[in-house]
């Protein structure tokens, strides 16, 4: 493997764990509140997490570029006070993977948080238990396998995102060049052994991750 | 009776209006009704699972929730031993740490005193380390009367606390829970939709109906005295019929029905004197209709009053008893469908009598065991 594939390697593997990490971190929280509260504008939140499972990737991306691109909604102002933009930025690339993982991670971790006996945490109120504290030391335990195997669904989108990554990130060597974009780059220039090893490579490594995801899921049920 | 629960409640909810009061003082008492009266919801109400739109709940004189005060105690802060139906034992936890579940904020040492102590009590030896799903029925039971009794509540709720089970493990189970429902000396109030179990759990029976209490009394008052015949048809007494009024007194009150002149007990004390003409339900115990023997001669009028005839048109075995179904010899539609009375006799009455045989009967009912419902 050359040096530029192992770095592609790398890249996408960090860009996936942060992805991963933003996801559990943000995820995992709108899951239960989508499972369990009823609020003004629910059905919204709901379509917007939603949306990048159905869009086309490159309509997600050009979306976050009108967010946070240099004259973007946020990028814009942000850009004017400080000279940067997350554009063409590893940063940007951990966005764009973070977005369209969250509607798998959100939706299996909601089914599994909706299957949890509401008795249970009745019962651990009038045990003293706040909403808080009950979500945490028995809804979420019962709803493990479910979010785990939600989180590994969601490492394994991070890990091949392509068209919002493109639009958002770019396709820039050893800086926003991902294993799925440097694939592409390979076989557009002809060297299709680079091509093959990063293709044998994310292949393995989204089988094994098919494989967890699937113990796990086995176990839930 | 000093109250020791005092409650005062209204909630409504999209299809169902509850509005009930009721007060109980020492003891159990029984929230008892059809499915879908409201009793469910009345324990979440006291638990503070559910905010009541408007009452008042008191427990031993501390307030948990008054609408025109605005006290709302969450159910953390109440002190509410609730056993769910089915339990809802946390099944990712050991029977030792489900027990201890609401004892987080004491002392380590304390909290494993506590266990011990309601382990030892409910006889869960042995079964700390298992989880709920290495239980029987019976031992989940118990593990989930243990968890809400650990935090030492000022009053314990059980829901149907024995839906759960299977039948003959209900029985065992029900006078078990009596037993230790009656040692603990805490106020409870256990739901439920079967009269058997209400009766042999409760001293004080609260009867609910579509979101309203429809009576509230001590158990034995309840069997013989129902308010309504509303509440004689929740509690699935047999023999609910409907005549009218030919004499009422203080003490007696006589009704046609069937073509049959029948006198009934009156009590002076509810001082019920409805008009002659007035349609009136009451109810008759089957195991109180005596069958007269043939091989004795006549009927003695000093022994038998509201004498009748019929024949047995349907009978069904109940393995220490028979029930028999009997039409009057009368004209007319019988009061039941096919049947105008159901009677129970013993097996060894239907041996002796040889009823497999005779079908035709003259029968008697006492005037005290005519049940007159006031309407």
């Amino acid at each position: 493997m050359t040096a530029e594939s192992l770095s592609a390697l790398s890249l996408s593997i960090r860009v996936a764990v942060f992805a991963t990490a933003l996801n559990a971190l943000i995820g995992i929280p709108l899951a239960y509140v989508l499972a369990r509260r009823q609020f003004l504008g629910k059905t919204a939140v709901d379509l917007l997490v939603t949306l990048p499972l159905v869009l086309p990737p490159t309509v997600t991306g050009f979306y976050l570029i009108v967010l946070l691109g240099r004259r973007g909604w946020l990028g814009g102002p942000l850009y004017e006070a400080t000279g940067w933009s997350i554009t063409f930025t590893w940063y940007a690339a951990v966005v764009a993977a973070t977005v369209m993982a969250l509607p798998l991670l959100v939706r299996t971790a909601r089914a599994a948080i909706e299957s949890v006996d509401r008795d249970l945490e009745r019962a651990a109120h009038t045990l003293g238990r706040s909403e808080w504290r009950a979500a945490l030391e028995v809804t979420l335990p019962l709803a493990r396998n479910g979010i785990i195997a939600g989180l590994v669904l969601a490492f394994a989108r991070a890990l091949g995102e392509f068209g919002a990554t493109l639009m958002l990130a770019g396709n820039i060597p050893g800086r926003t060049a991902t294993v799925p974009l440097s694939i592409y780059t390979a076989v557009q220039t002809g060297e299709s052994g680079e091509a093959l090893g990063l293709v044998a490579t994310l292949t393995v490594l989204s089988c094994v991750v098919l494989v967890v995801a699937g113990r796990l899921g086995a176990r839930a049920t | 009776m000093t109250a020791r629960l005092d409650v005062d409640l209204e909630k409504q909810l999209p299809g169902f209006d509850l509005q009930v009061r009721w007060t109980a003082g020492d003891g159990i008492a029984v929230l008892f009704g059809p499915s879908g009266a409201g009793k469910s919801l009345t324990l979440a109400c006291l638990a503070g699972l559910v905010r009541p739109d408007a009452g008042r709940i008191v427990v031993d004189g501390r307030v948990l929730f008054d609408a025109a005060t605005g006290v709302d105690l969450p159910p953390q802060r109440r002190r509410v031993g609730y056993v769910f139906q089915g339990y809802a034992l946390f099944p990712h936890l050991s029977v030792a740490d489900n027990i201890g579940f609401g004892l987080r904020d004491r002392p380590r040492a304390e909290r494993t005193r506590r266990v011990a102590e309601v382990v030892e009590r409910l006889g869960l030896g042995g079964l700390e380390a298992r989880r709920p799903a290495e239980l029987s029925g019976g031992q989940r039971q118990r593990v989930a009367l243990g968890r809400a009794l650990a935090i030492d509540p000022a009053l314990l709720l059980l829901d149907e606390p024995l839906s759960a089970l299977d039948l003959p493990l209900r029985r065992a189970l029900r006078d078990e829970l009596r037993a230790t429902l009656a040692d603990l000396r805490m106020a409870a109030v256990v739901v439920t939709h079967d009269f058997t179990e209400a009766y042999r759990l409760g001293d004080r029976i609260v009867v609910y109906d579509r979101g309203r209490v429809v009576q509230t009394a001590p158990r034995s008052e309840l069997l013989w005295q129902p308010a309504s015949e509303a509440v004689a048809r929740i509690m699935a007494i047999p023999n609910v019929l409907r005549g009218t009024v030919v004499k009422a007194t203080p003490d007696r009150i006589q009704l046609r029905w069937r073509g049959q002149l029948l006198e009934a007990v009156n009590s002076p004390a509810r001082a019920y004197l409805p008009a002659p003409d007035t349609p009136l339900a009451f109810f008759i115990r089957p195991e109180y209709v005596r069958l007269i023997r043939k091989d004795r001669g006549l009927a003695d009028p000093s022994h038998h009053m509201n004498v009748m005839h019929g024949t047995v048109v349907e009978e069904a075995d109940f393995g220490t008893t028979w029930l028999l179904r009997l039409r009057l010899d009368e004209p007319g539609a019988p009061a039941q469908g096919a049947y105008d009375l159901e009677v129970e006799v013993p097996h060894l009455v239907y041996e002796i009598l040889e009823i497999d045989r005779d079908r035709h009967w003259e029968f008697s009912i006492h005037r005290g065991s005519i049940h007159v419902l006031p309407g």
